[in-house]
Formats: C-alpha cells, sequence, structure tokens
C-alpha cells in the first residue's frame, strides 16, 4: 500500500489551490502557444521557462511539466486543423487527422485526440507511480560506471532518433558534449573555454541555447520561406465522437497506450518514436473502413495516445536516475538544476512532496486539458488564423525577455543570437540540433562520472564492461550503432521519417 | 573535385572547425593520465573525435550519392572576412580601447564586427532578427522596458515580408504595456519600465 500512500501525498501537493493553478496557467500557455505552428513543445518550454523562475521548485516543475502537456495537445490540434505539425510528434497525425478535417469530420478527430490522451495520460501516470521507486532503488546502487554507459546508451539511442545521417548525428552530440564543458571545472576550478570573458566561467546559458536554436532559428528560417498561405476553412462540427466511432477507435487507444508507455521509458526514447511506432501497428492491423491516410480514426487515436503515453513515461528515466531521455527532457532537467535541485534517485526519498506532487498532476494536468481544449478549441481556431507577421514579433519579444531574464545580462543576448545562426545553419546543413542539447546537458555529468570510474578503478578502462550492468548497457548501445548502420535498417529508417516530411 | 552535397561539405566544415578549435586550446589545460584525468582530457579526446567525424562527412560531400548545391545560404565571402578582420583586432584590442577609449568605441566595434558576421550567412531576415534582439539586450537596462519593445517590434516586423506601419505601431504598443505589467508588475521581474533619467 506504500503507492496508494504515495500517491496520497502527491494528490495532496496537485491539489492544493496554488498548485491548480499553476497546473492550469502551465496547461493553458502551454496549448497556447503550442497551437501556434511552427513553434515546437522545445521552443515553448524555453520560451516560458523564465515566467517559473519566480516559483518554489514544485509550483515550478508542476507549471513546466504542464506547459509540455500543454504544447503537445496544442500541436495536434494544429496538424488536424491546418496540416502542418506543431511539433514532430504529432507529424503523423497530419496524415488521417487532417484528411478528416478535410472530410468535414474535424471535430471527432480533435475529440478523439483529447480523449486517448486522456485515457494514455492517466494509464502512463500509473506506470510511473508504479516503476519509479524500483527503478530509484536500483539507480541507488549505480556507481560511476553504470552511469557513465547508461549516458552512452541513451546518447546512442538519440542517434536512433535522429533524422538523417548517422553521423552528423553523432557529431552533433558530441559538440553538445563539447558546449557543456565550457566554464568552470569542478574538479580543478580551472576556467574553460572562456576566453577571459567572466560570463562564460558560468558555462554557456542553458536556455540561451535552447531559445537561440529553438525560437530564433524557427523564426529566420520561416521568414525565410515566406508566409504560408494556407488558412485552416473547415468546419469543425461537433466535437464529441459518435459510440460508433469511439468504440471503433478503443483497441487503438489501448495499443498506443501500451507501445507508447514502453517505448517512452527506453533511452533515447519518448513521443516521437511512440507516435510513429503505434501508427505503423495501426496500419498493420487495421483492414477495413477507410484505408490509412485517407480519413481513418484509428489513425488519429493510436499515435496521438501513444505520443502522450510515451511523452509522459519519458519521465521516468529523468525522475529516477537524473539522466534526460530526450531534447525536452533536458531541458526538464535544465529547469530543476535552476531551481537548486539535483536531478537524480535521491529526489524520490529527499523531496517526495516534489517527486509525487510533480506525478500525480501529470494526470491532473491532462484532465485539466480535456475541460480546457474541448471547449476552448473556437479560441485556439481563432489563433490560427493570425497572420505570422503579427505573430513572429510577439514571439520573438517573449524569447528575448525571457533570455535576458535568466541572469539579467545582456552578454546572455549575444549568445543566444549567435545560437540562433548556428540553429539556422544546422537545420540548412541538416544536422539535428536536438541531439545537441541532450549532448549539452550530458556533457559535465559524463566527464564527472567517468573520471570518478576511472580513478575507483585505478585507471583501468575494462571496468566499463567488467561491471555486470554497465557492461548490459555499453553492449546494448553498440548493438544499436551496428544496427542502424546495417544497410537495410538504414533504408526503412529513411522511409519512416521521409513519411513524416 | 566537384562539390556534390552541400550539406555535408558546410556541415563538414563546420564539425571540422570546432572540432579542431577544442582540441587545441585544450592544450593550455593539464592532460593528467587515464587514472587521474585533468581538465584537458575530456575535451581533448572529444574535440579530437568531432573533427575526424567533421573530416568524414566533409569527404563524403564530394562523392555522395545525394546532390545539394552548396549553395544552401546565401553566403558571402566578403561579408565574412571583413568581420574576421574586424573582429579578431576587437577582440585582442579589447582591453586596451576599453581602458584609453572609453566603453562606446568598444561596443561599436563589436557591433559592426557582429553585423559582419551575421550577415554574411544570410538575407537581410535573419540578420536583422538577431542584431535587433542583441540591442534589445543592451538597451533594456539603460533604454527600459518599454522603449526597447518599441524598437525590438519595429525592428523585428521591418524584417517581415509584410509592413504595414499602423498595425505595428498598434502592436508594440500593446505588447509594451503587455510586458510591462506581466513581466515587471506581474512577474516582478527587476526591469526598468521607463529610462532612468538624470541617476
Amino acid at each position: 500500500m506504500e503507492l496508494l500512500h504515495n500517491l496520497y501525498i502527491g494528490f495532496g501537493v496537485a491539489l492544493s489551490p496554488i498548485n491548480l493553478w499553476y497546473a492550469f496557467i502551465g496547461c493553458l500557455l502551454g496549448t497556447l502557444i503550442g497551437v501556434l505552428p511552427g513553434i515546437g513543445p522545445l521552443a515553448t518550454i524555453a520560451m516560458l521557462l523564465p515566467v517559473t523562475f519566480t516559483l518554489n521548485p514544485t509550483s515550478a516543475l508542476i507549471m513546466l511539466a504542464g506547459i509540455y502537456y500543454g504544447a503537445q495537445y496544442g500541436g495536434s490540434t494544429t496538424a488536424i486543423l491546418v496540416n502542418i505539425p506543431g511539433e514532430t510528434s504529432s507529424a503523423i497525425t497530419v496524415l488521417d487527422g487532417y484528411q478528416m478535417a478535410r472530410q468535414g469530420r474535424a471535430g471527432p478527430a480533435l475529440g478523439i485526440a483529447a480523449l486517448g490522451s486522456f485515457i494514455a495520460g492517466s494509464a502512463a501516470t500509473l506506470v510511473i507511480a508504479m516503476a519509479a521507486p524500483p527503478l530509484a532503488e536500483i539507480a541507488l546502487k549505480f556507481g560511476p560506471a553504470e552511469y557513465f554507459s547508461l549516458m552512452v546508451l541513451g546518447l546512442v539511442g538519440a542517434v536512433v532518433l535522429a533524422h538523417g545521417s548517422v553521423l552528423k548525428a553523432i557529431a552533433m552530440i558530441i559538440l553538445g558534449l563539447l558546449l557543456g564543458l565550457v566554464g568552470t571545472d569542478v574538479n580543478s576550478g580551472v576556467a574553460r573555454f572562456s576566453f577571459g570573458v567572466a560570463e562564460l566561467t558560468d558555462g554557456l546559458g542553458f536556455v540561451g541555447i535552447a531559445m537561440g536554436m529553438f525560437g530564433y532559428g524557427e523564426i529566420i528560417l520561416n521568414l525565410e520561406k515566406g508566409e504560408s498561405t494556407e488558412v485552416f476553412t473547415a468546419k469543425v462540427g461537433k466535437l464529441l465522437p459518435s459510440w460508433d466511432e469511439f468504440a471503433y477507435s478503443t483497441p487503438a487507444i489501448i495499443r498506443g497506450t501500451v507501445l507508447g508507455s514502453i517505448l517512452g521509458i527506453l533511452p533515447g526514447g519518448g513521443a516521437l518514436l511512440a507516435s510513429f511506432a503505434s501508427y505503423a501497428v495501426e496500419k498493420k492491423l487495421t483492414k477495413d473502413r477507410q484505408k490509412f491516410g485517407e480519413g481513418n480514426i484509428r489513425g488519429v487515436a493510436g499515435p496521438e495516445s501513444a505520443n502522450n503515453a510515451g511523452a509522459q513515461t519519458s519521465f521516468i528515466p529523468m525522475l529516477t536516475l537524473g539522466i534526460p531521455s530526450n531534447a525536452i527532457m533536458a531541458m526538464m532537467i535544465g529547469a530543476m538544476m535552476i531551481q537548486g535541485i539535483a536531478p537524480g534517485p535521491q529526489v524520490m526519498t529527499e523531496k517526495p512532496q516534489l517527486f509525487w506532487g510533480m506525478i500525480v498532476s501529470m494526470w491532473v494536468g491532462n484532465a485539466m486539458l480535456v475541460i480546457l481544449n474541448l471547449p476552448l478549441i473556437g479560441i485556439w481556431i481563432k489563433l490560427l488564423t493570425v497572420p505570422y507577421r503579427i505573430l513572429f514579433p510577439s514571439i520573438l519579444l517573449f524569447c528575448t525577455i525571457g533570455v535576458y531574464s535568466v541572469q539579467n545580462s545582456a552578454f546572455d543576448s549575444i549568445q543566444t543570437a549567435l545560437f540562433g545562426l548556428f540553429g539556422y545553419f544546422c537545420v540548412k546543413t541538416e544536422a539535428e540540433p536536438a541531439p545537441m542539447l541532450l549532448g549539452y546537458i550530458l556533457g559535465p555529468l559524463m566527464e564527472e562520472n567517468l573520471r570518478r570510474a576511472m580513478l575507483l578503478s585505478r585507471g583501468d578502462p575494462t571496468v566499463f564492461f567488467i561491471r555486470p550492468i554497465s557492461s548490459v548497457m555499453l553492449v546494448f548501445a553498440i548493438l544499436l550503432l551496428i544496427i542502424i548502420i546495417l544497410p537495410n535498417v538504414r533504408k526503412t529508417r529513411d522511409q519512416a521519417f521521409v513519411e513524416e516530411d | 573535385m566537384q562539390i556534390k552535397n552541400g550539406k555535408d561539405f558546410w556541415s563538414g566544415l563546420m564539425f571540422m572547425g570546432f572540432g579542431i578549435a577544442f582540441f587545441v586550446l585544450s592544450r593550455d589545460y593539464t592532460m593528467g593520465s587515464a587514472l587521474r584525468m585533468g581538465p584537458g582530457y575530456f575535451p581533448t579526446v572529444l574535440g579530437g573525435i568531432l573533427a575526424i567525424l567533421g573530416l568524414m562527412v566533409f569527404a563524403r560531400s564530394f562523392k555522395s550519392e545525394i546532390e545539394h548545391t552548396w549553395r544552401i545560404f546565401p553566403f558571402n565571402w566578403k561579408l565574412f572576412t571583413a568581420a574576421v578582420i574586424v573582429g579578431i583586432p576587437a577582440f585582442i584590442l579589447q582591453k586596451w580601447m576599453y581602458a584609453n577609449l572609453g566603453q562606446w568605441p568598444v561596443y561599436l566595434v563589436n557591433g559592426v564586427g557582429i553585423v559582419l558576421f551575421f550577415a554574411s550567412f544570410g538575407k537581410r531576415s535573419l540578420y536583422q532578427i538577431l542584431v535587433i534582439t542583441i540591442l534589445f539586450g543592451y538597451l533594456l537596462k539603460p533604454a527600459g522596458l518599454v522603449i526597447s519593445t518599441i524598437l525590438l517590434i519595429f525592428g523585428a516586423a521591418m524584417a517581415g515580408h509584410e509592413f504595414k506601419f499602423k498595425e505595428v505601431a498598434i502592436m508594440a504598443v500593446v505588447l509594451a504595456a503587455v510586458s510591462s505589467a506581466a513581466f515587471v508588475y506581474g512577474l516582478g521581474l527587476p526591469f526598468p519600465v521607463w529610462p532612468e533619467l538624470g541617476r
């Protein structure tokens, strides 16, 4: 009954009026910005991160989690209504969702996306509550060698999920690791790569990197492309799907939830992988009714449930091990560190209020989104008709204020602008920026654990293969790398990403 | 030799540049041994790997099956060279200029260098957006949130495709009011709203 007791603590925290309020604000802001086309959850969280600085850590994390779910819901709405995925994990929703909207069934598509996500989110919350404590227990036994190998595995996972060239994805991760090392070295106190600039001795600002690469970079690219002409015109109609549609979607929702929950936990996994896998499964299993890609409701229900379940369970490695499994979790870790919390297995035992409050608030946030999204859909549609020439200066303003507010430093604005240029360069050269952010967060952690592991083993590098857990993880990492380099797998992986574009 | 895949060409160059830079800069820090790694160990190894990966990507760009022109963005060598010519002495002489000429020439030279650098990579929309955000950062303290916001909105809107003065003016005023209310009065961020005159 440990679980019930923990959930009781969690509900006590999450249902306190002040935290309910922050969860609500987070969901609302997240949806508001997530709905806007061309702004993914990464940029949304980066933009809204400064808003949480003044809060206490628990409320701040609850609000950030709300922002994340909100941004995801918002992304699905854009995908269904205007055929533009607001974020990568709803890219697959575009296929059938937009077709449904064109056939005048936008309402049921939005409705099933919201209901499916809610069901998946509730199930995934339970999974987290049950899986986190035993995992944290195991994690407490991890030594530096295990941590190092786990990070290697996580980074290799990120390579598998990156678009395009494997070589470039690996290079981006290593660049990220290096950028993470800028600043004062904890062991020796040497300020590395700071060029005598005082601001750089604290390291490159995390918010600046995220905001520059994902916020500014996106704006510049959109301006270069020119204003998109596609404006939403279709009628939404009634929102709730019919019983028949709901019954037909239920198996897809259940399969999506299971798939998403499993794939979300894997290092490098998360919402994106989950939604792709679910779509593939539904496409294989469903033979009746409309074809996939022509407005089959299961093509919306499955991936939307899966991406929400995956988004939630990807919190598990972050909460229990302190290791982010994808770029969004890297942002969450960045936010925790700004709040002065060292992420890791000790958070659960030392700060049970924060830990369980956050988990329960995930469920609360999901419920809120259903309540928020369905009646407010009219407002979100209005937002979609706002032309980009009005949106982008406002987005830019909030980004710049956010960057400045982190340390009240004008220098950060130069750094962010440089990363904006770099983000533009990366997209242009098809070098994916998301793995770099992951590397940036893991850089110092990896170095620290490598040093400690080598010190403990008296300089013997075989330690990583002698310790059983560590060697299993490294073997997995190597296998994964070999698999993606194999020509056969590479072809299907390329196809999967082509389908998305 | 002909560049087949421009995207690999540029990213390969970039990776090599960063890899070599980190490798060379790490030489200033103690290497230590595998047993006791100094601050130079990890970055040296990573920098080396990155440089090799970059070389592989770069080499691949000459015999790639995927073809992309090398003009994937409007890169301008002249502006880039000018940025280097302005930037490097500015960086080296920074302390001297600060002591002898005051802060404004330092800002001016650095500003010119940065603008040239941004301008060498892209169209007007790119450098205008980036430069205006830097200006915003440096103006926020002395000029206050309202004036910097109005400037940012105008600067950004002019970088776009359509510029309607009336619309932008309304937007600038509204956003200045909203951001002052939300960030300064609502969230309590320590920004001045108006210029600090005579203080």
